[in-house]
């Protein structure tokens, strides 16, 4: 019998919707899957088993009964991280502060994937608050790689990765404040996107960073991916951040595309890793696409302008984490206001705790000009440079990350040693530009993935680019669980 | 001993005239609804929701800010200022803040009031409104826990802040006057709503220390306020004893000012620019078109009146104080086009039936005339009537007391009070007297035949319309009768 | 600089109870933090325009008002006749 959890998301909707097989026999599969596979790789924080089965049934049923409106991810199981709003089920960004949050509505995101039929199969591990970058600060425990249990997953989506490379879902949904989709994508071997900033709506998102963040869909091909996209991207009247139209990309591997490698950042990673993006680039030279080594200036700024900014507003998004209408079961009877407030946030993980301070000195009076105002004008002067090499290069290429994947522990006593991982990937977040990380090898067995960057709201442009890659490359391959 | 007296206000304006709250779909209007039942995910602060900026609030903070004389800048941007409050969903309030550069609504404009007094307006911001505490006991020092009605959360607020021009609480009395005045006028927020406007503000005598004064409730209690502390700061210096930079609160009920409970320490906002609302850009366009939707300040509006109507000053002042009387003098003078005849009803008559100061400061909403059954037409008609002479003055003072009372149209009251009956005994005589003068022959034939009389009395009712007493009338004129044998 | 005072006043603003060995713990892992930050000293920008997203006016959120429908407090335990319960002022 085919092993239905295998299939990619484009060939679950078809075979459903071919009657090849049942949405409730692949549904069945999965949560199978899951629960014999979790116990090693932990990426789910929720399973959400019986509402997924029932409606897996009633996308039968439509089927059977040829109603015309199938959405176009029927059937397919699709992982949430836990940091989106989920309507009747618990999300905690996998910390103390929420850990009995149910939300009373749907992100938009998750409402869109509702209208098109996919099926929410659970929610994913992520850092706390989506701060951090091997999901190592989770309470629910670490998600492990399924390339290798004993290293990190990447993070801060490191249950959206995990679960998609060890197929427990077809797809899943991160979000992306300074790497955390692309980072895990990266470590695991699998495709996620970062998309412009703006392009998809963030209204559920439960909000780290809100000048830098999107959610970004991740799958094993790039073709899941586009599929994803085209779901959840679009304008939306909740967020008034939001600018694009309706979504319509398509997978079409181009050739002649000009692409520019960015030379700090690529003697900047690991030997091996330098060494694969080179090989990355010599597989578009050989598809009649230009290839340059380029350099770009402002870059050695980009990593403080990040943590500067994100920072601080990650110190005033989790100020509204009081306890008093949400959170945990704690009674604020006969407590000071003050003293109430700071014995249930004493509640946050170390790391929360640690962004929440540097966030607050960075905004503090007096230090405004020095550290935040200066890190959105370095934004300005990034994104300026960025303009300019566009006008020049269709896509950017560096490697997605400068390290393989690590083990558990090696970086968690070192805050900055942590930070600076997140070198290659902060640049998309901070100009909003668009942003994949697609398989690009192995190393010691362990992944490496090549980043690829387009122009501002020319997604098309990423997927192409990534598709060609992905079909000369040929790296997928399945982790042995 | 004359102190040099230095005030600066600091008021807040609700934006009632709106549909919705600030930045989301909630009714603006919170009054009187069960605690927490105008709440949603937005203005309640639940995690992963945005904030969606209202575009009439926009545009009505704007039209403030025009109405006094503000420069208004052609990008807005909002900021989160961070404090801990249990009044505040998301312990930050969505404001404007203007030291990284202008970006606040309105800034550097001035107002003139009273006799050519002018006050500088410093800035002109809008704001979220946070939501109500209630104390467990009815003494906040003495409750386990706070309750908390998050209705009020998102309500629009205008806050404006001017330079500290003033140098009595009297001219404070009257320049809160004048801003009532243009913001009804403008039609952005009703102020006899409790709690829409309230103006807090900050004082300080001789160049000494500035003290700022919080929780005044009303307008009313702005001039109040400022006597107290002017009273109790220039006793301080008499004895020497130092004026400290503070915040004070305004006690209601005991009408002092008090030291701000526990240290109110230097609060560190951490100001910066909100990244869920975008900057919005107004253009050239927006601000022609504002110019266009303003409707006529209370200055135009009082000049148009001396002008077109030749008022004077001062009744055309009285009526402009009220806008309503405003709005009522001209739809009477659409009907019946007699201007000053129309505003001396108003004002002379009207207005000492109208307890106008009351309704001013009452706690409901109320209308001047919501005791009152008279309407524009009503006084139109009246003086009408009183221009073609029909009645005189003293007939229509009467008239207007019945129509306040049961809304009749004047004629109508008119014709009804030449239809009934007069049992008046003096006027009755002197219908008769004018009829024995001019009946001669008849009144001596009466005088030897008793039923002759009656001869008379048909000329009586023919002369009265027939609205004499009968038998008053006959009784008076058998008496004269044997009066004048 | 960063102190330990710097830390427990920046906790007292955010409202974080910090034990003392999470204090000076925190301070030299955030002073070797911003210690990068400062990196951002070293280029003058004073030509540049911070980014912002930008919208027009017309694009706004109009005026209509509209109940959100359903329970948006059940989350919170504790209540008392449909206020939030909260703790003391003082």
């Amino acid at each position: 019998m085919t092993k239905l959890y295998c299939l990619s998301a484009g060939e679950v909707t078809t075979g459903i919707k071919n009657l090849d097989f049942s949405a409730e026999e692949y549904i069945f599969q999965i949560l199978e899957r899951i629960e014999k596979i979790d116990v090693k790789i932990n990426a789910f924080t929720t399973v959400n088993k019986n509402c997924a089965l029932n409606t897996a049934r009633s996308i039968d049923k439509k089927i059977r009964d040829e109603e015309k409106n199938i959405g176009p991810l029927a059937g397919v199981a699709i992982g949430i991280k836990d940091n989106i709003c989920t309507r009747g089920l618990k999300t905690t960004c996998a910390s103390k502060m929420l850990e009995e949050y149910v939300p009373p509505y749907d992100a938009t995101v998750v409402k869109k994937l509702k209208d098109s039929d996919a099926i929410i199969i659970g929610k994913l591990n992520l850092d706390e608050f989506a701060m951090g970058s091997t999901t190592e600060y989770s309470r629910h425990g670490s998600t492990r790689n399924p390339w290798n249990i004993d290293c990190v997953p990447g993070g801060s989506s490191g249950g959206s990765a995990a679960s998609v490379a060890a197929s427990e879902c077809a797809v899943s949904l991160g979000s992306d404040t300074g790497g955390s989709v692309r980072c895990p994508a990266s470590f695991c071997s699998v495709v996620g996107l970062k998309p412009t900033y703006g392009c998809v709506s963030r209204f559920g998102l439960i909000s780290y960073a809100n000048s830098l963040e999107q959610i970004g869909p991740m799958g094993k091909t790039v073709s899941d991916v586009v599929l994803v996209m085209n779901s959840i991207a679009g304008m939306d009247d909740n967020d008034q951040t939001t600018i694009f139209g309706v979504p319509n990309y398509r997978v079409q591997p181009k050739k002649n595309i000009r692409v520019g490698l960015v030379k700090e950042l690529v003697e900047g990673a690991d030997d091996e890793i330098s060494k694969c993006i080179y090989n990355a680039m010599d597989l578009f030279a050989k598809s009649d696409c230009k290839c340059e080594e380029i350099s770009m200036k402002s870059i050695e700024y980009a990593l403080a302008s990040y943590y500067t900014i994100a920072t601080a507003e990650a110190s005033s998004n989790l100020a509204r984490y009081d306890n008093i209408r949400y959170g945990f079961d704690s009674s604020p009877d006969t407590y000071e206001m003050n003293t109430y407030f700071a014995k249930v946030r004493s509640n946050f993980g170390e790391e929360v705790k640690r962004r929440i301070i540097i966030g607050s000195y960075v905004l503090s009076s007096g230090y405004y000009g020095k550290y935040y105002m200066k890190a959105q004008k370095i934004r300005s002067l990034l994104k300026q440079e960025i303009t300019s090499l566009y006008k020049k290069y269709d896509v950017l290429i560096t490697p997605t990350m400068p390290v393989l994947p690590f083990k558990f522990g090696e970086k968690i006593d070192d805050p900055l040693k942590m930070y600076n991982i997140d070198v290659d990937t902060v640049l998309a977040n901070l100009t909003g530009i668009p942003a994949i990380s697609i398989p690009a090898g192995f190393s010691k067995g362990l992944p490496i993935g090549l980043q690829i960057m387009a122009n501002e709201s020319q997604e098309q442009t990423l997927f192409d680019a990534a598709s060609l890659f992905e079909s000369t490359a040929n790296v997928q391959r399945s982790p042995e669980l | 001993m004359v102190m040099a007296i230095k005030i600066g206000l600091e008021i807040h304006c609700q934006l009632t005239g709106l549909q919705s709250k600030l930045f989301c779909s909630c009714h603006c209007d919170y009054r009187d609804r069960e605690p927490n039942s105008n709440v949603c995910p937005i203005c309640y602060g639940l995690p992963g929701t945005l904030p969606l900026l209202n575009q009439k609030a926009l545009e009505f903070s704007s039209m403030i800010s025009f109405a006094l004389g503000c420069k208004i800048p052609s990008k807005i941007l909002f900021y989160r200022k961070n404090y801990f409050y249990l009044d505040l969903p998301k312990n930050f309030q969505i404001t404007q803040y203007n030291a990284y550069g202008i970006t606040s609504i309105g800034v550097d404009g001035k107002l003139e009031y009273g006799d050519g007094k002018c006050a500088r307006i410093r800035r002109v911001q809008l704001e979220e409104d946070p939501g109500r505490l209630v104390y467990g006991e009815s003494n906040i020092d003495r409750s386990f826990y706070t309750l908390i009605d998050y209705n009020r959360a998102g309500v629009p607020l205008v806050e404006i802040i001017t330079e500290p021009d003033f140098t009595d609480p009297k001219d404070v009395r009257i320049f809160l006057n004048k801003i009532t005045s243009a913001i009804e006028h403008l039609g952005v927020c009703n102020t006899r709503l409790e709690g829409s406007v309230r103006c807090d503000a900050n004082i300080s005598i001789e160049g000494g220390k500035r003290v700022e004064i919080k929780n005044i409730g009303s307008f009313r209690e702005t001039e109040k306020a400022l006597n107290y502390e002017i009273t109790r700061q220039k006793t301080m210096s008499i004895h020497e004893i130092e004026i400290k930079a503070e915040t004070r609160h305004w006690d209601d009920s005991r009408k002092v000012t008090k030291q701000a409970r526990a240290k109110e320490e230097e609060q560190d906002y951490r100001y910066f620019p909100e990244p869920d609302i975008p900057t919005v850009i107004l253009g050239n366009e927006f601000l022609s078109s504002l110019k266009t939707k303003i409707p006529e300040l209370p200055d135009d509006r009082k000049s148009r009146f001396i002008k077109d109507y030749r008022l004077s000053e001062h009744v055309s002042q009285v009526l402009i104080d009220n806008k309503e009387l405003a709005d009522f003098f001209e739809s009477a003078v659409k009907i019946y086009s007699s201007p000053k005849e129309i505003a001396n009803w108003i004002v002379s008559e009207l207005m000492r039936v109208m307890d106008v100061n009351h309704h001013k400061y009452s706690k409901e909403e109320r209308s001047l005339f919501s005791d009152l059954k008279v309407e524009p037409k009503h006084i139109a008609e009246l003086a009408k009537l009183v221009d073609q002479n029909t009645i005189n003055r003293n007939t229509a003072k009467k008239i207007l007391n019945q129509i306040i009372k049961n809304g009749e149209m004047p004629a109508q009251l008119v014709e009804e009070a030449n239809a009934s009956t007069i049992d008046d005994s003096k006027v009755i005589s002197e219908a008769i007297e004018s009829i024995f003068k001019s009946e001669e022959s008849a009144v001596k034939d009466a005088r030897q035949n008793p039923n002759a009389a009656n001869f008379l009395l048909g000329k009586i009712m023919q002369l009265t319309k027939g609205r004499v007493d009968p038998q008053i009338a006959l009784d008076l004129i058998k008496k004269k009768l044997i009066e004048t044998n | 600089m960063v102190s330990n005072d710097e830390i427990k006043h920046l906790g007292w603003l955010s409202r974080l109870e910090l034990a003392d060995g999470e204090i000076t713990r925190y301070a030299s892992q955030i002073k070797e933090i911003i210690g990068y930050l400062d990196k951002l000293d070293s280029i003058s920008l004073a030509e540049i325009e911070p980014l912002h997203s930008k919208k027009e006016f017309s694009e706004l959120r109009k005026d209509n008002a509209v109940s959100f429908g359903a329970d948006v407090l059940g989350l919170a335990n504790k209540r008392k006749d449909g206020f939030v319960k909260g703790p003391r002022m003082v």
